[in-house]
């Protein structure tokens, strides 16, 4: 499939920096996205100064409010303070959707471009990227938040060995078909080595496709951490992370269902700005690239 | 196409060897005692002893690889540690579960999707676009478990149209199936859906600027007749990938969904099986489920070759 | 000296139906017939109740297979499918002479050949096989006589092989071979199985070839007069607590099992809707390590019993539905103590400074290891955390799930935890002496170093063991308890209730270990 994709790309000219950010300021779908992904990654910086009330701190006194003028998310099971679980959480979520990114970043980007540029490489780093993904994601970062047991950094390393083999597959796929160009052909010709190739020639022109890819994936970062979460695999509760307050809150949904609710509805927030995000980027980046997994 | 077929099954033994491995270290790592999985916690220490000698859990790990592979080649799946019974019996017990679940997502998913994804791409940008993409966004965008759980609160437990988990064979009682299984079904389906009817705007757009329909269209054809026999035919090939990786998708999907309405299918035969340190189970239903993936891969990329004439494969 | 039980299972009846007139006929069905679906919370992979110790497969197989001995609703034990016993003099033998007419599923007629091949697959692959370790062999003199002999004079033998944790139940002799977890499912009880589909139900019908106990008049904890009055029992895997309580507000479920806490007042507002609270279901707990500092230094477990609130810490267990209880078993059991009560809930904060300055502990790191399998335990350990912080104790919580929570806990001198949490269930319900095999080794739960016991409550434990009288045992009990309180070797929080509810249709369903469901029925 990905050969297809990788047959009828053109190379594109890097866009000037300013004519590029000038044309994803009047995209739509871009602006809204960041506009949503904005507001919460603002709430996450400022968690420290908008709470006042530690997120594990136990009041059972308190337990089970409803939203109201004191406790604008209400409380949990244990008297938490929903309010600031909730924007803790999105100080979490932000960072565990930003290291798997980076994550991929480098090393899908290693892996990728080392097998697409060495020949001799690709057959063997691509069965074994094809066996990671030939497992249910989620089934594979169960099992592997389980060998390294449940942490915020390990669902990180987990979240990173499920979605790295899928970047790595996208810049291979850009490699692959920038190597034959002719003007990298010309380089090659005279003489210049691997990595000046890979560094001033490929590597750039494979940038677009790779940032379209991180920003959906930044999305299914944060989704994933919150599903894991909620199985009992994710970050160590009391953590609060929007999966944990969930998981917690699951056994009272029907008497309490704001806790589980708030943090849904944050996650959708993030989620929905991240995937606006993408389209936009996708659009003004690399309009060609279609099909995203 | 039978030698792109063969090419490709041949390519995903290695895959497949890897795969079997991978599992099989997964597991040998993971921390934490299957007995005090499988025996519960009433189990008394004295209990948990007497159940790790019945296990045969301290054989060295390569004699325990060697004994798997020896019994992959005779075809034997080993036996999993908290049924009793084989992993290939206790995989054929819960697959129609999972198969019936995914089919019903798939065809919520092909008839949202689809119908949004032609509509919308046949009013570009009007209202009705804009409705349908503003669906497809947040379709991509709601957990499915966060969904599930909204849909228990509103549907199960408040207006109690549909219950609320637990599992009706269709074989016993086709409406049974049906009602316990549609919540589970569409908070499967709308991720997928939303997917797919983006997908299908963009490629149907694509189509209907080639010059062939405006042709067509030119010609006085009439509009039904140019986006079903034209239009769709070709736009049909991108959405032929979406719809393989869709069924990725939604086997990955059941593991949480079924895990949320208790369904005794595929997805929460391993997942319990990873949590209660069930090796063989794990190994055998990962070995399983992984080869299916990667036949529907393979059936997906020759129907691309044969709907797609330019697609040659080294 | 011979003791016969048949006499006093017969007391044991009285003394459980104090209300039933002397003479009264057996129970009756008041209305036969009818299909009720029971909510069950957790999963079951097999049915095989000699292999399985987990509560939700003998939830599930007790309503089918039958046991020579079981417990009564005092958790004495009674006859079941023998209608006599006798001890031998020297103690070395018990006699059973079984019930005759006893018809197994399959339309065979039981015998003591039957009998023997259950006791035989048991001893090959029963869980709690060691029960027998002290039985030298068995015979079957004739149909109806069973002996059982021993090779040594064992106490509380009776109260082992009566224990329904992991029960000797009575098959036909033809399944003697069937593999580990896969025996076929077929007993004497009130109930047969029509369909186990195992992650999503089990269907159970009434069988109408089953004898009832005429020992007795009423149904009485595991065994009894028992009589089937519905037609069918469905348990339905139900996981989701919230679907559980919906499931019965609508009728869907006639029953269900571990109701949250917070939905009881909604509930109870609902007359179709009966709320039966089934006390002390598990003794919630933490066990300190013993073998590595600070946690092997008394005064600094003794700190730890200062500082806790057991109000808190039980509210948060079980969002407000417990009872306070000192020890290991409950008010209501024949060797319930309150010994050592000095050492429960003290939650003073002052002493618990003065008890920490005095262990010299220096704001090393504390490590609360618990598990999410099972949220009371969780609960439990983070009010725990929060009461030692407040003590000014470096506390910190491990979180891991229930199988690798207990393989580190079970780990010899290990240094990666200080305080494990647990719940038992099923052995203070069976007594003292199941309880407090947690507390020596190889079992021990406060891990003392190297796994060798503290030789006072080893010697206390041998007491409970081998004093011949009844009285002298329980003394034994009390001064274990005593000693493993004082010296903070455990620290019970108090006792769990869970909550049962059934629709109002349900007729006699009592809350017990398990769901029961025979002599119950259903009106229209």
């Amino acid at each position: 499939m990905s050969e297809l994709a990788a047959e009828d790309f053109a190379p594109q000219r890097v866009h000037p920096a300013r004519a590029t950010l000038k044309r994803l300021f009047h995209h739509r779908l871009f602006v809204t996205g960041l506009a949503l992904f904005g507001v919460i990654a603002i709430i996450a910086a400022l968690a420290p100064w908008i709470t006042d009330v530690d997120p594990n701190r136990l009041s059972m006194r308190n337990k089970f409010l409803s939203p109201n003028g004191d406790w604008v998310f209400g409380t949990d099971n244990f008297g938490r303070s929903l309010w600031s679980r909730t924007v803790w959480g999105a100080q979490l979520s932000m960072i565990i959707g930003a290291s798997v990114v980076a994550l991929n970043a480098v090393f899908g980007t290693l892996i990728g471009a080392a097998a697409g540029y060495f020949r001799r490489l690709d057959n063997m780093l691509m069965r074994v990227n094809d066996a990671l993904m030939a497992f249910p994601a989620i089934l594979l970062a169960i099992a592997v938040t389980s060998v390294l047991g449940p942490s915020t950094l390990n669902v990180i390393l987990a979240l990173g060995i499920v979605y790295i083999p899928r970047t790595a597959r996208i810049v291979r796929s850009s490699v692959i078909v920038l190597r034959e160009m002719e003007y990298v052909q010309a380089a090659v010709a005279a003489g210049a080595g691997h990595w000046r190739i890979l560094r001033h020639h490929i590597l750039p022109n494979a940038m677009a496709p790779m940032i379209v890819q991180l920003s959906f994936l930044f999305a299914y970062a944060v989704l994933s951490e919150a599903t894991l979460s909620f199985l009992g695999v994710g970050a160590v509760p009391p953590t609060p992370t929007w999966g944990n307050i969930m998981a917690e809150g699951r056994d009272y949904m029907r008497d309490a269902p704001w806790i589980i609710t708030i943090p849904g509805i944050a996650l959708m927030i993030t989620v929905m700005g991240l995937n606006l995000l993408g389209d936009g980027l996708r659009d003004v980046l690399d309009p060609r690239l279609r099909i995203q997994q | 196409m039978i030698r792109v077929a063969i090419g490709r099954l041949l390519s995903a033994l290695p895959v497949l060897l890897i795969v079997s491995l991978i599992s099989f270290g997964l597991m040998r790592l993971i921390p934490g005692d299957p007995a005090a999985a499988i025996a519960g916690i009433s189990a008394t220490p004295a209990q948990l002893a007497q159940l790790r000698v019945d296990l045969g859990l301290d054989q060295p790990l390569l004699v325990q690889l060697l004994r798997y592979y020896e019994g992959l080649v005779q075809g034997d799946l080993g036996r999993s540690l908290l049924l009793g019974k084989g992993v290939f019996a206790a995989t054929m017990e819960r697959l129609p579960v999972t198969i019936g679940l995914s089919l019903y997502a798939l065809v919520i998913t092909l008839l949202i999707g689809l119908a949004a994804g032609i509509i919308a791409a046949l009013r570009q940008n009007s209202i009705v676009d804009q409705a349908a993409m503003m669906f497809a966004m947040i379709g991509i965008s709601v957990p499915s478990f966060f969904l599930g759980l909204v849909m228990i609160i509103v549907f199960g437990v408040h207006l109690g149209w549909l219950p609320t988990g637990g599992y009706i064979p269709f074989s016993q009682d086709p409406l049974g199936w049906l009602s316990s299984s549609t919540m589970p079904a569409i908070s499967l389906a709308l991720l997928q859906a939303g997917l797919l009817a983006r997908i299908t705007r963009s490629s149907m757009l694509e189509v209907l600027r080639q010059d062939y329909i405006r042709t067509a269209r030119a010609k006085g054809l009439p509009m039904r007749q140019v986006i079903l026999k034209h239009a769709l035919a070709n736009a049909l090939i991108p959405i032929v990938t979406v719809v393989g990786i869709i069924v990725t998708l939604l086997v990955s999907g059941a593991v949480v969904t079924e895990a949320l309405f208790s369904l005794p299918g595929m997805g929460q035969l391993l997942t319990q099986a990873v949590l209660n340190r069930d090796y063989p189970m794990v190994q055998g239903g990962l070995l399983l489920v992984t080869t299916f993936l990667v036949m529907v891969n393979i059936l997906v990329d020759v129907l691309y070759a044969a709907l797609d004439p330019r697609v040659r494969y080294e | 000296m011979k003791r016969s039980f048949l006499a006093s299972s017969l007391i044991a009846a009285a003394f459980a139906l104090p209300a039933a007139p002397a003479m009264a006929t057996p129970f009756q069905c008041p209305t036969r017939g009818g299909d009720l679906v029971f909510g069950q919370e957790a999963n079951v992979n097999s049915l095989d109740q000699m292999t399985s110790s987990t509560i939700s497969t003998r939830n599930i197989a007790m309503n089918i297979f039958e046991t020579l001995m079981t417990r009564d609703e005092n958790n004495n034990p009674i006859l079941e499918l023998a209608e006599a016993m006798e001890e031998g003099a020297d103690g070395l033998s018990y006699t059973f002479k079984l019930r005759h007419g006893i018809v197994f599923h399959n339309g065979k007629p039981m015998t003591s050949a039957d009998v023997a091949a259950s006791f035989d697959r048991y001893k090959r692959i029963g869980l709690q096989r060691s029960t027998l370790d002290n039985v030298a062999g068995w015979d079957t003199p004739d149909p109806f006589t069973f002996i059982i002999r021993m090779s040594r004079v064992q106490p509380t033998f009776i109260e082992a092989l009566s224990s329904f944790s992991v029960p000797i139940v009575i098959v036909p002799a033809e399944m003697k071979d069937d593999e580990r977890q896969q025996l076929r499912t077929i007993g004497t009880g009130p109930f047969k199985l029509l369909e186990f589909v195992p992650g999503s139900h089990a269907k159970l019908g009434r069988y109408d070839g089953y004898q009832p106990n005429t020992a007795f008049e009423q149904r009485t904890g595991f065994g009894g007069y028992r009589v089937a009055c519905l037609d069918t029992v469905t348990f339905r895997i139900v996981t989701e607590a919230s679907a559980r309580v919906a499931g019965l507000e609508t009728g869907e479920l006639q029953g269900v099992e571990d109701v949250p806490t917070r939905s009881l007042a909604s509930l109870r507002s609902n007359s179709n809707i009966t709320i039966l609270p089934l006390q002390n279901w598990w003794i919630q707990i933490a066990l300190p390590n013993t073998a590595t500092p600070p946690t092997s230094n008394l005064a600094f477990r003794r700190a730890v019993q200062a500082a806790l609130g057991m109000e808190d810490i039980m509210d948060a267990a079980t969002d407000g539905n417990y009872r306070l209880n000192v020890g290991f078993q409950y008010p209501n059991q024949p060797t319930y103590t309150d010994a050592g009560k000095e050492t429960y809930n003290i939650n003073n904060a002052a002493r618990a400074r003065t008890l920490l300055r005095e262990s010299g502990y220096r704001g090393e790191p504390i490590v609360i290891l618990t598990n999410r399998d099972y949220p009371a335990m969780y609960n439990a350990a983070l009010v725990m955390q929060q009461q030692m912080q407040a003590v000014g104790i470096n506390a910190s919580l491990r979180v891991v799930d229930w199988p690798t929570s207990v393989q580190m806990s079970q780990q010899v001198n290990s240094t990666e935890w200080h305080f494990f949490h647990s719940g038992w269930g099923t052995q203070p319900a069976l007594g003292a002496l199941a309880t407090m095999q947690f507390l020596v080794s190889p079992g021990a739960n406060y891990r003392p170093r190297d796994d060798k016991d503290d030789p006072d409550v080893l010697a206390a434990w041998n007491d409970m063991n081998n004093l011949r009288s009844e009285a002298e045992r329980n003394a034994a009990y009390a001064r274990m308890q005593t000693l493993v309180l004082e010296r903070a070797y455990a620290y019970p929080f108090g006792a769990l209730t869970k909550v049962q509810a059934t629709r109002a249709t349900v007729q006699n369903f009592v809350p017990f270990r398990i769901p029961r469901f025979s002599n119950v029925s259903m009106t229209r």
